[in-house]
């Protein structure tokens, strides 16, 4: 994933600019947080000015929007602050409005931010993924069920979680005087966008409200702060897993390589087994597309890694 | 399916580029500006390795364990980043 280390950056600091990519009815306004430069998946704060409309329509990526004020309409439902909508590639949304205007968080996944006029799913589309909830009204903090786990006061509500990836998108909290003393890394890319509140890391100080993230895999944060506490959103594009540990200066090469020899302890079967000549093509009986001998980057075990093969279609039996 | 395969327009790959060269700006800005708080995180990082000692470091949840003092890391001579 092409995105570099974004952190910290704090997007109260630059201006909205004006989207004018193809598609997209005028009213909508952006701030680029992070952007992979392979195939244009980015993260960014959105204005819809008051007033914006958007006729039914579709986008080639996956994405997902985050209300952090004020309101939008889709056909007839009204989503205030805290609602979240998850859209599949594809899958062709009602009709868009905000007639007072809103402001929100909106990430493109897997391709540059598109929009299709359409009233119909593309044919690819995956309808019964999307999602929408209001995570204020309806949805209730619970304790990170991660393990090892975050310190207590650290609270989240899963808006989304792929079953495949294991990545997950979340508001997440701290409650005042929140303290984590122990440093973190993971094997996923994690990014996050505080909504309201400062929180302090030992590596990079204060990220205050409007402060953003992308971090890129087995890069150092921690210790944690917050004297008044913060509300956040994050995501993540796979598991997330707390390597934890107290050497303030490891690098990335050195994490990589004890989140590795940890693995063999952890998953000692598994680990033994993909090692073995032959097993590096691992097939999911549950997914016909997107397996690894299709469009997953995957290795032979021959040193020539991170490459793809044209995507082949299992044949059902 | 995470993303529909199709042609982007010459716009799109304009908006692309322009973007990029900002988020290099963006990140040349970060980097210069960690850097700046070198002496900060000095400070930070000395009192971490005490606290760690006094009070414990976090292992689990709640669960703290004190740390020795004949664990505590040693700073390497390399230089040191926090952004990669």
């Amino acid at each position: 994933m092409a995105r570099p280390h974004i952190e910290p950056f704090v997007d109260r600091d630059v201006p909205f600019r004006k989207m004018t990519l193809p598609g997209f009815p005028k009213g909508m306004q952006y701030k680029m947080l992070s952007l992979d430069t392979d195939d244009g998946a980015c993260t960014m704060t959105v204005l819809f000015e008051p007033g914006y409309k958007q006729p039914p329509g579709m986008s080639y990526s996956e994405y997902e929007l985050f209300i952090m004020s004020g309101s939008i309409t889709i056909g007839e439902k009204v989503w205030g602050p805290g609602s979240y909508v998850f859209v599949p590639a594809g899958v062709a949304i009602e009709a868009l409005s905000s007639p007072r205007g809103a402001t929100g968080l909106i990430f493109y996944n897997y391709g540059e931010p598109s929009f299709v006029e359409s009233d119909s799913d593309h044919k690819h589309a995956e309808r019964n993924r999307l999602a929408m909830v209001n995570a204020y009204e309806n949805m209730h903090w619970t304790s990170t069920n991660f393990f090892p786990a975050t310190a207590p006061g650290c609270m989240v509500k899963v808006l989304r979680f792929d079953p495949r990836t294991h990545g997950f998108t979340f508001l997440y909290c701290m409650t005042p005087n929140f303290w984590q003393d122990n440093i973190s890394y993971h094997d996923c890319c994690e990014e996050a966008y505080h909504i309201w509140g400062s929180s302090w890391m030992m590596q990079f100080g204060d990220l205050p409200t409007g402060g953003y993230f992308w971090r890129t895999p087995y890069i150092n944060h921690g210790a944690f702060a917050s004297k008044l506490g913060i509300l956040g959103l994050g995501r993540t594009d796979t598991q997330l897993y707390n390597h934890f540990h107290f050497n303030p200066w490891t690098n990335i090469e050195e994490n990589q390589e004890r989140a590795a020899s940890r693995l063999i302890h952890r998953n000692p079967e598994l680990y033994k087994w993909v090692n073995s000549h032959g097993h590096n093509h691992p097939i999911d009986f549950e997914f016909d597309h997107g397996h690894a001998h299709g469009d997953m980057a995957h290795h032979h075990g021959d040193g020539v890694v991170e490459h793809k093969h044209k995507k082949k279609k299992r044949s059902r039996r | 399916m995470k993303a529909i395969p199709h042609k982007r327009s010459r716009e799109v790959e304009d908006w692309l580029r322009k973007e990029e060269v900002e988020q290099r700006k963006r990140y040349r800005k970060i980097v210069a500006e960690q850097e700046a708080l070198s002496p900060k995180r000095d400070k930070w990082i000395a009192q971490f390795l005490q606290r760690i000692q006094t009070r414990g470091v976090h292992t689990h949840y709640d669960q703290m364990r004190k740390v020795r003092p004949e664990e505590i890391p040693v700073k390497p001579k390399r230089k040191f980043r926090v952004v990669f």
